[in-house]
């Protein structure tokens, strides 16, 4: 086996470093346009005033049994009431063939929490907002909410009971953070 | 003039001929090339959140409110005073070596368009932060240029759209952006005119990789460095006080930039609003015309002329730098001295 010549081991060690010249070269410049483009990326992202107000937290555990809480979200008026026993147990024996649109009462309350209820206030009928979440309110004969646009009614869960409104209130989006605050969106 | 018509077809000499001969300098217009390309990436990320009807809040707003907005707002600030850095040493330059001659005449004239352009980018920049010194700047040139009698009046009434008012920054924007582009068209243009001037080199060329990457690498990475310290160090360094307080502040006198400020100061020359605009004209068809100023014939430039040439350097930063209204008068008078009179009269006898 023959030696390798003076040149060739010169010209292996000049290889080596322009590869490592080139990659140091490379590596430099890539960590240096990457670190000056960084902040312009971050600088789109939404500033944390516009997160909080795209994805609100309500405060749940102040919300007295049998009341409704209200909060504007999206243009949307978001309505959250706290359901008490005797109003779960009456929803329980309301057979399915009694509704217009049959929904179990598991489908209606928060998964975390059983007695919350979180649903949209507008009636699915003629578009309109719903009376039976301030105290004073008429609530039907059924214990939720009424249309006093067309008459629908709704009992505590949201499901509609009378009128021509078609479906059940619509649940929004929101998962609890902890048992005491629930967020939307 | 055969030559100078083909300058308008695409370079095909991108790669291949990038010598730059060596000198650090030759590495100016690659190092405005980068600022430039900061400045369009900042700018956009700026234009998303900017509100020209409330230009001042916005800036507020951006600087305060947006993630990281301060360091973008950093970005475009700093990198706007290093640009012009950059592109008044690349101008000293060429004008100390009298790069400007003969088949590089093309990149010269090119050059003094970029001037004309980032001078006109960078007082809408100016008056687009809507600060006490901008807005009162808007509302003179505004006022000027519709006092403009035919054409140019139109023009202008086209421009800012009436006298300065809510709807007047929304305009300056567009101008702002559509102007912001045409640097980088006409930079890649002035490289490719100036490259085809050079001469072909003799004997074995040396490859562009490695030699010469590491020389620009080197720039890049000292400009880097020098662009963190001043960001860092001094962010509002050059800058304009002024641009800080709200439009609704009437200042006594405008501070600009200190880029535009030896420029304004020029502009004072001739009294007047219209008069300003005539002498900004005429300092740029002045720079433009220096090719045919110029009588030294292709012989290389003396020493009385680099002395008068570094005089001039001099006499630009005295015009920026003096408040003296009589000041300001002689420095900008000697402006036009140097390229009218001295620089044919220098030229010739040094061609002798």
């Amino acid at each position: 086996m023959a030696e390798p010549t003076a040149d060739a081991l010169a010209a292996h060690g000049t290889e080596t470093r322009r590869d490592f010249l080139r990659l140091l070269a490379v590596a430099g410049g890539a960590i240096g346009v990457g670190a000056i483009a960084w902040p312009l990326i971050e600088a789109l992202n939404p500033d944390a005033a516009g997160l909080e107000a795209a994805r609100p937290v309500v405060l749940v555990s102040d919300i007295a049994e049998n009341a409704t809480k209200t909060v504007q979200w999206g243009g949307q008026t978001i309505l959250i009431r706290r359901l008490t026993d005797q109003q779960l147990a009456a929803a329980q024996i309301v057979p399915m063939s009694a509704l217009v649109d049959p929904q179990e009462v598991s489908e209606r309350v928060a998964p975390d929490d059983g007695h919350i209820v979180v649903v949209i206030g507008m009636n699915t009928g003629a578009p309109c907002a719903l009376q039976g979440s301030a105290p004073g309110d008429p609530r039907g004969d059924y214990g939720g909410w009424v249309s006093p646009c067309d008459g629908s009614e709704y009992d505590a869960l949201g499901r509609v009971r009378a009128g021509p409104a078609p479906r059940n209130l619509a649940i929004p989006r929101f998962r609890f953070i902890d048992k005491h605050q629930l967020q939307l969106g | 003039m055969q030559s100078e018509a083909k300058q308008g077809v695409a370079c095909p000499y991108l790669i291949k001929d990038r010598a730059p001969g060596g000198a650090w300098h030759a590495t100016l217009p690659t190092l405005l090339g980068a600022l430039l390309a900061l400045l369009l990436a900042s700018g956009a990320v700026l234009a998303v959140y900017y509100n020209p009807r409330d230009a001042y809040g916005a800036v507020q707003m951006i600087n305060r409110e947006v993630n990281g907005g301060w360091l973008v707002l950093g970005y475009h600030n700093t990198g706007a005073s290093l640009a012009f850095l950059a592109l008044y040493a690349q101008l000293f330059r060429l004008l100390l070596t009298r790069g400007y001659r003969g088949p590089a005449r093309f990149a010269w004239m090119l050059w003094v368009k970029l001037l004309a352009v980032l001078l006109l980018s960078g007082w809408l920049g100016f008056v687009l932060q809507g600060g006490a010194g901008g807005a009162l700047s808007l509302t003179h040139a505004s006022d000027a240029a519709l006092t403009l009698p035919g054409f140019p009046g139109a023009v202008a009434l086209w421009i800012f759209g009436g006298p300065s008012g809510p709807g007047t920054l929304a305009r300056l924007l567009v101008f702002h952006v559509l102007l912001a582009a045409c640097p980088v068209w006409v930079i890649c243009w002035a490289r490719c005119a100036a490259r085809r001037a050079r001469p072909a080199p003799e004997g074995r060329a040396v490859a562009f990789w490695p030699v010469y990457a590491s020389q620009y690498f080197a720039a890049l990475a000292a400009l880097a460095l020098f662009f963190t310290l001043l960001l860092a160090f001094a962010p509002h360094w050059g800058q304009s006080a002024q641009a800080m307080l709200p439009g609704d502040v009437l200042p006594m006198v405008i501070s600009y930039p200190w880029y535009l400020q030896p420029v304004a100061h020029l502009a004072g020359l001739i009294p007047g609003d219209g008069g300003a605009i005539l002498v900004v004209i005429l300092a740029a068809a002045t720079l433009y015309a220096l090719p045919w100023l110029d009588r030294s014939n292709g012989a290389p430039p003396g020493r009385l002329y680099r002395g008068l040439t570094l005089l001039l350097g001099l006499d630009v930063l005295a015009l920026g730098w003096a408040s003296a209204p009589v000041l300001q008068i002689i420095f900008g008078i000697w402006f036009f001295i140097h390229f009218l009179v001295l620089t044919p009269l220098v030229t010739a006898a040094e061609a002798k």
